[in-house]
Formats: C-alpha cells, structure tokens, sequence
C-alpha cells in the first residue's frame, strides 16, 4: 500500500512539476518573472536577460519569448502590457505613447500579439523608434498612437489583429547611468488610453 | 482519525520539485536545438551567413523579431576545430553576437563605425573550452562548452534601401572553420 501510494505521489507530482515548468517558462501562458525584476513607471526589465546570471526561470522564459536576446551591456529590453491606469492593452484601444530623450545609441518600441510575433496585418506600421522620433519632430519630446487603423497625421503603430498585446522597448548601447540607476534614469514612455470600443 | 499520506505526499514533493528543475533546466537548449532544426531546414547551411528576409508579419520566423534590424545569421559547428567570424563594421548601430547551445549571449561586439576605437572589421575567433585556438592581433576569442553556437549581426535598417546595404555586406564577411 505504501509502494503505491509512493508511486502515485511520484507520478502526480512529476505531472505538476512539468506542468508549471512549462508555466513558468511561459510555453503554456506568458510566462512568470522570478528574481532580477527592474521596474519603472509601469515598463519591467530583467537585467540578467542573455547572461550566465539569469535564474532557471528567466533562461527558460527569455529561450521562449526572446530567443538570441543581448546582454545588458548591448541592449536591454522593456516590456509593457498595460496603459497608465493599469489596463491591459488590447486592440480594440487607441492609445498614444509619449516620451523624451532616452539613455541609448538607438531605440525602439515595438508591438507583439499575446504570442510573441509580430501582429498578422499588413499596415507596415510594426514600431516606432528613434529614427522615427527625429524625422517627424524632437526626439526629445515625441509621441505616437497605437491604433488598429490609420492616422491622419503623425507616427502611428497597428494594433490590427494583436488582440491583447504588448510593447517591447528596446535600448541600444544603453548608457551605463541606465544600468546603475534604471528607475532614476529612465523616462519611462507613458501610455494614455485616448479611446476604446466595445467588442461586436 | 485518518492518518496522513505521508509517503504519497512526500513522492509527489520530490517528483515536483524535480520534474520542474529536470524540465526547467532542460528547456534553453531544446529550444535553441529545435531554432537551429528550423533554421537549417529552411536551406541555411552551416558556416554560412544568410541574411534574414527584411522582417514582416510574413516573414517572422523567431519570437519577437525587430522590423527595425537586418539580420543575418550563421549556425556554427565547433566539432571539427575553432571557427572564425571576420563581419564589416555599419555606419549606423550594429552588433555581432554570438549564443551557445544554452542561448546564453556569450559574446556581444559593436559595429558601429561610429563609436571611438572601432574596427573597420570585426574578428572573433570561438572556440569549444578545451580546443587550441591561435589569437591574432585584432581578433577576440570566445569559448563555448557545447560545440554548436548561433552567430547573429544586428544591422539598424529602416528602409529597404538600408537592408540592400546590409545584404550587400554579408559577401564581404566571414563565418569558417581557421
């Protein structure tokens, strides 16, 4: 009796054990943060993203969701999936994202669908970077909508077929201010909701 | 009183905990091995740099592509000796870098002609730890454990006109047994 109850302990156990392996690594939903989390206004980082230092549970998560990430000295990586008022991000919002000067070489902020790729729609309005930023004004004062159609005027990047998704901020050769001090010397991008529809 | 299930209770303890590090420990490198499969079935040879399609929804093939980069990729196989990557620097931001077969970034080196100090061409020379690997002025050496390793160049690329440029570049680099 005690052999089986042995047995099926083991058996039970090793279901669950892979089950949240599999969780935590982000293969069956998105995935969980453990340990080496920087925070700042509302966009989380992990420092250790690429390296040797990164905890089982952050390796196993960036193999799936960043795979060929740089370490933090090349680039670090923000991610966000809600707007200023804690609300999760979703295509069926308009939003604009405003910021100021950032402590990079280069930038960038990119949208993602709820599986990590890239939206499947064909508006060739996937980010908005740096480059962006200096040719439609100040790359010191910028600002963009995310909308799942067109604008009028100004930057914009598609939510159209994201659903509910999420912005990745890439830093290029960040400064090593930014690596000391991420949540003194980040300005954090903002994200207001400027409009939302019911779904049909 | 119902006794406890202390044996069932204790086995299920242990197959968790060592089910969650068996599967946790296990997955960086299953998933780089299933990119590599996935990479070489699409054509890429080994020891080769391919340049990836310019980055679309349609095109995307790994998680979390950036439309803003060119890339090029080269698999690298360290089981017959050392292998040299020799890649032109970029007037705007770049990088060359290099992954083991546990997707950690082992090596990450600028090409930006613009920075102080930068070569006109980088040199890196990698190697599995323990393998006789010569230096040479101007090159850096990496060390790996495993013998497969992914090299990647990162070029900024924002228009198409910029991805010829970068596309034109990978004649002019190198990814080889010395």
């Amino acid at each position: 009796m005690r052999i089986l109850s042995a047995l099926a302990g083991l058996v039970l156990g090793g279901i669950f054990g892979l089950g949240t392996a599999l969780a935590a690594a982000g293969i069956i939903g998105p995935g969980v943060l453990i340990g080496g989390s920087v925070q700042t206004g509302g966009w989380s980082s992990d420092w250790t993203i690429g390296s040797k230092a990164a905890n089982p549970w952050t390796r196993a998560r960036v193999a799936r969701h960043g795979l060929f990430a740089l370490t933090k000295e090349e680039a670090v990586y923000f991610s966000r999936k809600t707007d200023d008022d804690g609300r999760r991000l979703r295509e069926t919002c308009t939003y604009e994202v405003s910021g100021g000067a950032l402590p990079a070489l280069w930038w960038s902020i990119t949208l993602y669908d709820g599986t990590s790729f890239l939206p499947r729609n064909t508006d060739e309005a996937l980010s908005f970077d740096l480059t962006d930023a200096s040719a439609i004004g100040d790359p010191t004062a910028w600002a963009f909508t995310i909308a799942a159609a067109a604008q009028a005027e100004g930057g914009w990047v598609s939510s159209r077929a994201a659903g509910e998704f999420d912005l990745t901020l890439r830093l290029y050769k960040p400064s090593p201010e930014l690596i000391a001090n991420p949540e003194a010397v980040l300005d954090a991008p903002r994200i207001r909701m400027v409009t939302c529809r019911e779904l049909p | 009183m119902t006794r406890l299930p202390l044996t069932g209770i204790a086995a299920f303890l242990i197959g968790l905990v060592a089910a969650h590090a068996i599967v946790l420990g296990a997955l960086p490198e299953f998933i780089m091995s299933k990119a590599r499969d996935r990479l070489a079935g699409s054509g890429l040879p080994v020891h080769h740099w391919q340049m990836s399609p310019l980055v679309t929804p349609q095109t995307q093939t790994i998680v979390r592509p950036s439309p803003d980069l060119a890339y090029a990729i080269c698999l690298i196989d360290l089981s017959d000796g050392p292998v040299e990557l020799r890649v032109p620097a970029w007037p705007e931001y770049g990088s060359l870098s290099i992954f083991d077969a546990g997707t950690d970034n082992v090596y990450a080196g600028s090409l930006d002609a613009r920075l102080p100090g930068a070569p006109q061409h980088r040199r890196v020379r990698i190697a599995r730890t323990g393998q006789s690997v010569e230096g040479a002025p101007g090159v850096e050496i990496v060390r790996v454990r495993k013998a497969e390793a992914v090299a990647l160049i990162r070029r900024l690329a924002p228009s198409e006109n910029h991805y010829d440029r970068a596309a034109a570049l990978v004649q002019n680099s190198t990814c080889g047994p010395i």
